[in-house]
């Protein structure tokens, strides 16, 4: 799965790819990491591709990925229970979803779960779902089993990685093994496209207006 | 949709008409006989045509031998009738000045360049305003000029149209402007210093004008809105001739199917960019991608360490020009305000927050911070100063349009504005979110009308370093400004009735007084987060009230990530634990929601929904997108505050809305922007809202099963309000909405001591807002951590 893993840091002199976006949301519970997955995740990344942001709960980074770049727009989402509410908002529209949860608390795990179910039934049909054990290098904490989130992931047809935020583990590979699932027929959003140097102008796909989530 | 692929840019696409307007560079090639004539013409008869003419008139000699040009005369413009010689040079790829370090790939590009800036001239060349029109040349016309007709039309009008009233623009940088109609910037402190070779490449075509015209003029055009859709009907031909030939002298082209390929398409292009590019210039060009103007951190910039906000690329000659206004020190960071999504924050720092960092005294780290932050910025703000003028040629011609009479758009603009101020109160007819959506749809409506202009279309591919989102960006606020600048008051007041009578405001203030003493970590936010203290709460307040004043929902937003922007500054830099961390939205929607609770809720729930209906869809992605629907369910959250029940217990009448909300104006965001299907969709989305009722009855029980361990963790959540606990176990068989407030406040009695005792210290606040205002500078410091 995570073959490729180096295949992303690959840097300024592209060829000519096409640009696909797409909106990536972050579930789980309050302190499990999300923020520190992505911000591992975009700060570990070339700059060429970071996008300023005003603050950690939405980042933008593009990976490269063959001839494709995915740019992904980071949404976070506040944890807690009492805000469990808003969620919808966010992941509304979303095409791609990571659920972190904390292989030291399974209570983190249950929750995952549960934003799980809910995506699968409110969400965009097509929407791609990465389930991330977070704090792997607290092996020694660890109360949820890596084969129970493993066979969990693939009974409901998730992408499943244990990552941690400090070491960097899986961290790309969980954002690459995502981009490379995504459908990528088109640059769903040709405006951004024309941001990046190296759009191909010559492939008619990259202006096609065909959206490449499944949005319902 | 098929792509052209034009070699060098300049095939004509086939939209509407063959016609093709030509750039200024592609006139003055055209005419370069006129202004630079063979060989009768030397030094004195040239000093002789040119004597007495108006100051910046001028003539090429070229060499009697080489035939090159080799002499630049250009009238002094002063009583004595003073002709000034340079004397240029030609090195085989480019011309030159031979005092300049500047070259150019060919003349007219030298030529151009000089008309906007002086450099090594005692004064800017001039060119006769006929040429800055927008009108139709051909080719064959321009080539028949002659030195005397060049040089006999009154330089006068040029002002109007050139960006030489941007005193923004000659200050930073230099302009040229490539064979494509771009705008290039090119910072000369990186030609002195790399040369100039990079100039001359030749890269492959750049078609992205090109692409772009042709998705913006797509035929699918959907068509709704009150109103308008009848005024259309004037014939738009009659309306683009008559709005063609009023355009000042203009000379009309039988046809443009003669169009010029420019021989040395520079390829130099400016791209928008948030970062910086470190002398990645001449690789770009080469590769044939879009390039960058390089703004490479040199060491005069290094030593330029004066927090003042000065240019770092200011250069004396530019300075001390004759015909430049002072500097004014804001004037350069002008934001750009061009788009909503995560490039956007760079336009954001550029506006005020420099100069208040530069007035405050700093610690060493954050003086060396603010200096890089400000290097960067006011670069980047240089950088796009030169789309200023554009911006304000296309706001100016827009609202020229809407105040003329009888032309199609100000028709529709009036019809627009007069039938939406009768609207929308009325509560038989159209309230609240539907009312909004009209007149969303009445602004795309008028959007297609105005690019039906020639003109505004002519304006439009001028900006081709800008992408299509910006662009349509840049229209948006045009149009705000003469469609929505008018109604925008009273649009508030039809949200402000319709939110008073569904009851949302009488909901959110219930729980304004039951939230309001929470502090944040009550909220949920970790432990030791900061939150804004009260200078910045104040400095926050004014910026909400500055929101709220804004009739452009783009400008909305972007003070909206101010707001934001301070909010996470605060987070960290009043932080008790763990000083520097960085906060996602465990933190951040818990301190927002503080914010708010701080703020007049009213009206930002009034400002929040008419951002989120007027919006252009696609302004709602990126990161505005994201911080607006942060606001969003900040105020939602305020609003269903329903402490007895599990959160996760939402109204679902309330998430109907939400999802409502979002099919309506993300989903066909993805879609093709100007298909039917968009607002087949929201209409649909409209009609379905009334059935959601017994929906939501339905769903509630199944719901309510899998709550109960949520209710219990929710209670030890807010274990230290007591007076909630009695209530834990109602279920939904309540009405969650109506849930009597005044139940709660039986409960809770010192509220209103409590806030008289809120008011006491907020007034205490407002008085040390007088003080210094000194953190802002260092509220990069989250960025920078970020980076």
């Amino acid at each position: 799965m995570s073959s490729r893993g180096s295949g992303g840091r690959s840097n300024g002199t592209l060829p000519q790819t096409k640009i696909c976006q797409f909106k990536l949301v972050l579930l789980g519970d309050m302190a499990v990491g999300k923020s520190s997955l992505v911000l591992r995740f975009v700060k570990g990344q070339f700059d060429e591709f970071q996008e300023t942001t005003i603050g950690a709960a939405f980042l933008a980074q593009s990976v490269c990925l063959d001839d494709t770049t995915v740019k992904f727009e980071i949404w976070d989402t506040a944890g807690q229970e009492r805000y469990h509410s808003l969620a919808p908002m966010y992941y509304r529209g979303a095409q791609a979803a990571i659920v972190v949860f904390d292989i030291t608390k399974p209570e983190t795990f249950e929750r995952a779960k549960a934003w799980v179910k809910e995506l699968q039934r409110q969400a965009s049909p097509n929407i791609v779902i990465a389930l991330a054990g977070n704090k792997a290098d607290l092996s020694e904490k660890r109360l949820v089993e890596y084969e129970e989130a493993q066979t969990y992931a693939e009974d409901t047809g998730l992408l499943f990685m244990e990552t941690s935020a400090k070491t960097a583990m899986n961290v790309n590979e969980l954002f690459l093994a995502i981009a490379k699932k995504m459908p990528k027929t088109d640059t769903q959003n040709p405006t951004h496209a024309a941001r990046h140097r190296g759009v191909n102008l010559q492939d008619p796909d990259a202006h096609s207006t065909r959206a490449c989530c499944g949005g319902n | 949709m098929a792509v052209h692929a034009p070699v060098n840019g300049t095939t004509a696409i086939p939209w509407r008409s063959s016609r093709r307007k030509l750039s200024l560079l592609e006139k003055l090639r055209g005419c370069q006989d006129a202004w630079s004539p063979e060989a009768p013409w030397d030094r004195e008869r040239a000093h002789a045509a040119i004597r007495g003419a108006p100051a910046g008139s001028f003539l090429v000699v070229r060499d009697p031998v080489t035939s090159q040009p080799c002499l630049l005369c250009v009238s002094a413009g002063d009583q004595h009738g003073e002709v000034l010689d340079y004397s240029m040079k030609h090195t085989g790829k480019a011309f030159q000045l031979t005092e300049s370090h500047l070259s150019f790939s060919d003349l007219p590009q030298l030529v151009l360049f000089y008309s906007l800036t002086r450099d090594v001239l005692t004064v800017c060349l001039s060119l006769p305003c006929w040429i800055y029109s927008t009108a139709e040349m051909n080719k064959e016309r321009l080539s028949q000029l002659e030195p005397a007709t060049w040089l006999s039309t009154p330089p006068e009008h040029q002002t109007e149209e050139t960006p030489k009233k941007e005193p923004s623009i000659m200050m930073c940088s230099i302009q040229l402007t490539s064979s494509n109609g771009a705008l290039c910037i090119i910072n000369p402190l990186y030609i002195h210093e790399h040369g100039d070779e990079w100039l001359t490449h030749r890269p492959a075509a750049l078609q992205l004008s090109n692409i772009r015209r042709e998705r913006r003029l797509s035929t699918t055009r959907s068509w709704a809105g009150a109103g308008i859709q009848s005024k259309r009907a004037i014939s738009l031909d009659q309306e683009s001739k008559a709005a063609g030939e009023d355009g000042s002298g203009l000379i009309r082209a039988k046809s443009a199917d003669c169009p010029l390929t420019p021989k040395t398409p520079t390829g130099v292009v400016l791209r928008r960019s948030s970062r910086d590019f470190v002398c990645s210039a001449p690789q770009r060009a080469s590769t044939g991608s879009l390039s960058t103007p390089p703004m490479p951190g040199t060491p005069e910039q290094h030593r330029h360490s004066s927090p003042v906000p000065q240019s770092p690329h200011r250069v004396s000659w530019i300075e001390d020009g004759v015909w430049l206004p002072p500097p004014r020190p804001s004037s350069f960071l002008t934001p750009p305000s061009l788009e909503l999504d995560s490039l956007s924050i760079s336009s954001i720092e550029e506006e005020q927050e420099t100069q208040i960092a530069s007035a405050a005294p700093h610690h060493p780290s954050a003086h060396r911070l603010a200096d890089k932050v400000i290097h960067r910025l006011s670069a980047v703000g240089q950088a796009l100063g030169g789309l200023v003028s554009q911006k304000k040629r296309l706001t100016n011609r827009v609202v020229e349009l809407s105040e003329r009479k009888g032309t199609a758009f100000g028709e529709a603009v009036k019809g627009f504005v007069e039938m939406t101020l009768k609207g929308g109160s009325d509560p038989s007819g159209l309230t609240g979110a539907e009312f909004l959506q009209e007149v969303r749809s009445s602004l795309s409506s008028l959007r297609e009308i105005l690019l039906d202009y020639p003109d505004i279309q002519a304006i439009l591919d001028s900006l081709t370093d800008l992408t299509d989102s910006e662009i349509d960006s840049l229209l948006e606020l045009s149009l705000h400004k003469v469609a929505l600048k008018p109604i925008s008051s009273h649009l508030y007041s039809c949200i402000h009735t319709s939110r008073t009578n569904d009851g949302s405001f009488q909901r959110l203030q219930g729980n304004f007084l039951v939230l309001e003493k929470n502090g944040v970590e009550e909220l949920g936010g970790s432990k030791g987060v900061g939150v804004p203290d009260p200078v910045t709460l104040e400095r926050i307040q004014q910026r909400w009230a500055s929101m709220h004043e804004a009739y452009s929902p783009n400008k909305k937003i972007q003070i909206l990530l101010k707001v934001c922007k301070s909010i996470y500054h605060s987070m960290s830099a009043n932080a008790t634990s763990s000083p520097g961390s960085v906060f996602g939205a465990d933190d951040f929607l818990p301190c927002l929601t503080w914010v708010l609770l701080r703020s007049n809720l009213v009206s930002l729930q009034v400002d929040t929904e008419y951002m989120m209906e007027l919006l252009d869809p696609t302004q709602l992605q990126g990161e505005g997108g994201y911080y607006l629907t942060t606001l969003y369910a900040s105020l939602f959250y305020i609003t269903s505050f329903q402490p007895r029940l599990a959160a996760r217990q939402l109204s679902v009448e309330a998430q109907h809305s939400i999802n409502q909300w979002h099919r309506r104006r993300t989903l066909h965001c993805n879609k093709s922007r100007r298909s039917v299907q968009r607002r087949t969709i929201r209409r649909q989305a409209a009609r379905r809202n009334s059935g959601t009722e017994t929906e939501s009855k339905s769903e509630c029980g199944e719901e309510n099963e899998s709550e109960n361990a949520d209710v219990s963790e929710q209670r030890t959540e807010n274990s230290s309000d007591s007076q909630w606990t009695v209530r834990e176990n109602e279920g939904c068989e309540q009405e969650l909405e109506d849930q009597p407030q005044t139940t709660v406040h039986a409960g809770f009695e010192p509220a209103a001591q409590q806030e008289v005792a809120a008011q006491e210290q907020e007034d205490g606040q407002s008085v040390c807002t007088e003080t210094e205002e000194a953190e802002d500078d260092s509220d990069e410091e989250l960025k920078d951590a970020l980076r």
